[in-house]
């Protein structure tokens, strides 16, 4: 059965990113599965009120104070006014929220579970437990997912940062990966053919943002050894950030000008222009959740060298990659080897595209994004849906299926914590007599019911949309 | 889901990654009770269990009775996860077995921790073996010490007691019991003298790394007289005659120059000495006969390019003697206004702001060793800030210029240039830094004795109620610090950001 679905999140397009594309993509192939999808974001520079894309994606981007790269101002109830409009307005059902930096989200998922919406959280990033700012918004985490009802991560790595931080139940946690358009991946013809002889140069690709985080330290550590001790070896490195003049020094320092390309900040859309420019491709990041790059650039055909850090050792398969312990030597002693391994034609890189095509897609993300909303909005039993342990003496408990019931609710909150849980109860009952008041205010009669974007006709082969078809005919022909 | 079999792919059947410890062991079976320093799944949102040591299968009825009250109370937390990690594992095997007909599809296959493989489990399976395998509490933990943490306390000591001697200080002034001139006359003179020790200390230390380089350099090669002096020899005219007599040794034979350089200490601290007590630059022209005396020996000792120049330690006395006497003047011409910058402010606007930039400054100051980046860092620019401007508005409240003169001077004495004494105290000798702290406490006690009641007889009881309630302090917290080490729980794992190493051998 189709869903009228709502993604929220900060992060969305013209902001380039991970995950933004994938709440992008996500969207598309859930449309394409007969769903109706919108996605709420804040306004960005030049772009308010609503926008359609392909597809007929619709976007809403409320204004909203911004503070720090992207994320809103986390105020706990001023989004409800116009939140509870669009989800009334869309016919919402369920509320998709990503990305645990993002206030925007946090609000919807209370305020939807509030209005008595089925909520997801997809967490795309990875925290410690160590400093201040990790607690901070680890305990606004934990309170926000008290009462979801389904949380989504991107690696397994991933879902046991979160289950930590959060609290979880590991049963309601999935874990669902990025995908790559494999199709905007293709590696560079011509090169695929002849194999690479014992002095031919090989080109070393990294693309990364130059961060700290993004392990830019260890690359200026590494690349004067490895042109060092390989004489036919050239990088190319993408990206900017505050590392670049670290990385520009280096080169000065050691004269490796004519060696090594630094192409500055690209756009998504060259990404693959550059990777299939290269055969290696070199991503030495200290922490990362599950590493789209790399299925990218395995996609375009490169050998992967990365470091061994988060989700990342469970992305790509041990042919594809070479591993490295997040240390200097470690990193040139492995890219030694993925070169050695490259001279000596031991890897097909030629056969990595179709390898990766059938690995990752976002039609199979949309599907097992698919049964999570059916699994929550009760069309799988949460028998099948939790998995069944009869004579346990531990019945699959009834609380995985999230009850409305506000003292429910508050039960969930209060155990966040003995100060935590107090101030999260209050939070919640503001929020519920807003909702009322809201309720009284602007009352749903007369709010208008947005018209939905009709369905493309080819989509009616498809199996999920054919119960759904005579309606949306229906429909179409109101319109014509 | 499309079984990977099914597929007319060229992908191998996967590998595992060596990512699971537990997982390359192999059979269930083998793996025994589980370890007690891991977490199990169901500690991760069971918050408020985190045994130490789990229950095993035998004591699985007494643990459901103990989980289940808490599991209602704490709501946040879902349903109880499924036992399997807490039965044996005959029992873990048959739980799968039983899972597995509930489905439609029989699994087949471990559960592999892999993203690239199409798995014929949901996506939320949680594999109770590999899950969290990789989380360690606690891997760090260094345990505390009674004595040690005590003596480090010394160093917080030290700087409250003389913060309290400053505040009674003012407090004297204030109501006239002392004259601010020969407070700041004794501050001044305690200045001199810890200038002139640190300055023999930076000395002594200075020709020790010499030292350690000649070794160095002897070890290498007898001749790298001109290398000796490029690498980390800035040295002053002391330094200039030993190089005399090293160079003559070498030309005599390498076996005598260490007993020219055990006989030169002595000399070079009686010279920092005088150098020191006086501006510095008066006694300038003396050192070229010191060198010239003690180098003699040798034909070498009138190095054409040593004689006519200010030897650079020599030169860093005097900048240092120069921005005093900067200092110095700039206070004594900006006191009038000092005096009158804040005089239109209430005196009870004034106690209060004081007192937050007093504690502002305790607070924020630096008490590291300074040992990780050179001895002599100096400490963080906040805290001293904040006592200037707390003596500034102090200054505010005294009756004339003189008064604020000494007062700013002896509050950049305490606040500016002592912690630099106490640093370098502390990392020279630790029987003067006990002894620095014994006194700072009797005296700041007595201080205070006598800002309450006056009299000398207050002082004696105020020292020696000070030091009691001081020790008790510092035992009090100590052991306070201590027994709150058991509620220590760092959880790292593969999500938190990795350390990189670097050696930076390219510098």
């Amino acid at each position: 059965m189709p869903y009228n679905i709502a993604m929220v999140s900060d992060f969305f397009f013209p902001q380039p990113g991970g995950v933004e594309s994938h709440i992008y993509q996500l969207s598309t192939k859930l449309i394409d599965r007969g769903h109706k999808v919108i996605i709420i974001t804040h306004a960005y520079k030049g772009r308010t009120g609503v926008r359609y894309l392909t597809n007929g994606l619709k976007v809403y981007h409320v204004p909203f104070f911004v503070i720090h790269r992207e994320s809103t101002m986390p105020t706990v109830f001023s989004f409800f006014p116009i939140f509870r409009n669009i989800v009334i307005r869309e016919q919402i059902q369920i509320v998709h929220g990503h990305a645990s930096l993002s206030s925007f989200c946090h609000e919807a998922i209370l305020h939807a579970r509030t209005m008595g919406l089925r909520t997801v959280f997809t967490d795309h990033s990875l925290f410690g437990f160590a400093d201040a700012a990790s607690i901070l918004t680890n305990k606004l985490l934990k309170f926000i997912l008290s009462d979801v009802d389904h949380v989504i991560c991107v690696s397994h790595t991933c879902k046991e940062n979160t289950v930590l931080r959060a609290s979880l139940d590991p049963l309601m946690v999935s874990v669902i990966p990025n995908a790559v358009v494999a199709e905007n991946f293709r590696p560079a013809e011509p090169r695929s053919m002849k194999p690479i002889g014992p002095n031919d140069t090989i080109t070393i690709v990294v693309i990364s943002r130059l961060f700290y985080n993004k392990g830019t330290d260890l690359l200026i550590a590494a690349i004067p050894r490895i042109l060092a001790s390989h004489p036919n070896v050239r990088f190319i490195i993408a990206g900017s950030g505050p590392k670049a003049i670290d990385l520009e020094q280096m080169l000065e320092r050691n004269v490796l000008q004519d060696k090594v390309e630094m192409l500055g900040p690209v756009r998504h859309e060259e990404v693959r222009d550059v990777m299939v420019r290269g055969h290696i491709y070199l991503h030495p990041s200290l922490t990362e959740a599950f590493g789209t790059v790399i299925v990218e650039a395995a996609s375009c055909g490169l050998y992967v060298v990365c470091t061994r850090v988060g989700g990342i050792p469970e992305v790509l398969p041990q042919h594809m990659t070479t591993f490295a312990k997040p240390e200097e030597d470690d990193i040139v002693l492995a890219t030694g080897k993925a070169i050695a391994a490259l001279r000596s034609n031991k890897v097909r890189t030629e056969r990595f595209h179709d390898q990766v095509k059938m690995m990752y897609s976002w039609t199979d993300v949309a599907e097992r994004t698919e049964r999570v909303y059916q699994g929550i909005s009760g069309d799988i039993s949460p028998e099948e849906f939790y998995g069944y342990y009869p004579g346990e003496g531990l019945e699959a408990s009834g609380d995985r299926v999230r009850s409305f019931a506000l003292i429910d609710r508050l039960k969930r909150y209060y155990g966040c914590g003995v100060w935590a849980g107090k101030l999260f109860c209050l939070c919640v009952v503001i929020d519920f007599l807003l909702y009322a008041f809201l309720e009284m205010w602007f009352p749903r009669a007369n709010i208008d019911i947005a018209r939905s974007w009709p369905k493309k006709v080819h989509q009616r082969n498809d199996n999920h949309t054919l119960g759904n078809d005579p309606k949306n005919d229906r429909d179409r022909l109101d319109t014509n | 889901m499309p079984s990977l079999s099914d597929s007319p792919s060229s992908v191998p059947p996967p590998v595992p990654v060596e990512t699971h410890p537990n997982r390359s062991v192999g059979l269930k079976e083998q793996r025994a009770l589980p370890d007690p320093t891991r977490l199990a799944p169901e500690d991760a949102y069971y918050t408020s269990s985190l045994p130490r040591a789990r229950p095993t299968s035998a004591h699985l009825d007494d643990s459901l009775r103990v989980l289940n009250p808490n599991a209602i109370s704490a709501s946040s937390v879902a349903a109880l996860r499924s036992p399997p990690a807490v039965l044996g594992a005959g029992g873990r095997k048959e739980v799968r077995k039983l899972r597995g007909t509930s489905r439609r599809r029989r699994r087949k296959g471990a559960w592999k921790k892999l993203l690239w493989v199409k798995q014929s489990y949901p996506d939320n399976y949680t594999d109770t073996e590999t899950f969290l395998d990789h989380l360690q509490r606690n891997p760090r933990v260094r345990p505390y010490d009674f004595w040690p943490l005590v003596a480090d306390s010394t160093v917080i000591v030290q700087h409250v007691c003389s913060v309290a001697i400053f505040v009674c200080c003012f407090v004297g002034i204030v109501q006239g019991r002392v004259s601010p001139v020969s407070v700041v006359c004794w501050g001044s003179v305690g200045t001199a003298l810890g200038w002139i020790f640190w300055d023999s200390w930076i000395l002594r230390e200075h020709v020790e790394s010499v030292y350690v380089a000649e070794r160095a350099s002897e070890g290498d090669d007898g001749s790298s007289a001109s290398s000796m002096t490029s690498s980390g020899n800035p040295s002053g005219h002391t330094s200039g005659s030993r190089q005399g007599g090293q160079r003559e040794s070498q030309v005599h034979g390498l076996g005598l120059s260490m007993a020219h350089h055990v006989a030169h200490e002595p000399m070079q601290r009686q010279n920092t000495g005088d150098s020191g007590d006086a501006d510095g630059s008066a006694q300038e022209p003396a050192s070229p006969v010191t060198g010239s005396a003690s180098g003699s020996l040798g034909g070498l000792s009138h190095d054409p390019d040593m004689l006519p120049m200010l030897s650079s330690r020599n030169r860093q006395r005097l900048s240092t003697v120069k921005s005093a006497f900067l200092i110095y003047f700039a206070l004594l011409g900006l006191s009038p206004i000092l005096k009158s910058l804040t005089k239109s402010t209430a005196s009870d606007s004034i106690w209060a702001m004081s007192c937050w930039l007093l504690i502002m400054n305790i607070f924020s100051f630096d008490y590291g060793s300074g040992e990780g980046a050179g001895a002599t860092k100096f400490p963080a620019s906040l805290s001293t800030n904040a006592a200037v401007m707390a003596s500034t508005v102090l200054a505010s409240r005294l009756p004339s210029t003189t008064h604020v003169f000494s007062l700013m001077l002896f509050s950049m004495e305490v606040f500016g240039l002592f912690p630099i004494f106490r640093r370098q105290l502390r990392h020279v000798s630790w029987t003067g830094h006990v002894l620095l702290t014994l006194t700072l406490v009797l005296v700041a006690g007595g201080a205070v004795g006598i800002t309450l009641r006056g009299g000398w007889a207050a002082f004696v009881v105020g020292s020696i109620l000070g030091s009691i309630l001081t020790a008790l302090a510092m035992g009090g917290c100590s052991w306070w610090l201590i027994s709150l080490q058991k509620y220590k729980n760092v959880v790292t794992g593969p999500w938190d950001p990795a350390r990189p190493i670097i050696r930076r051998h390219w510098d």
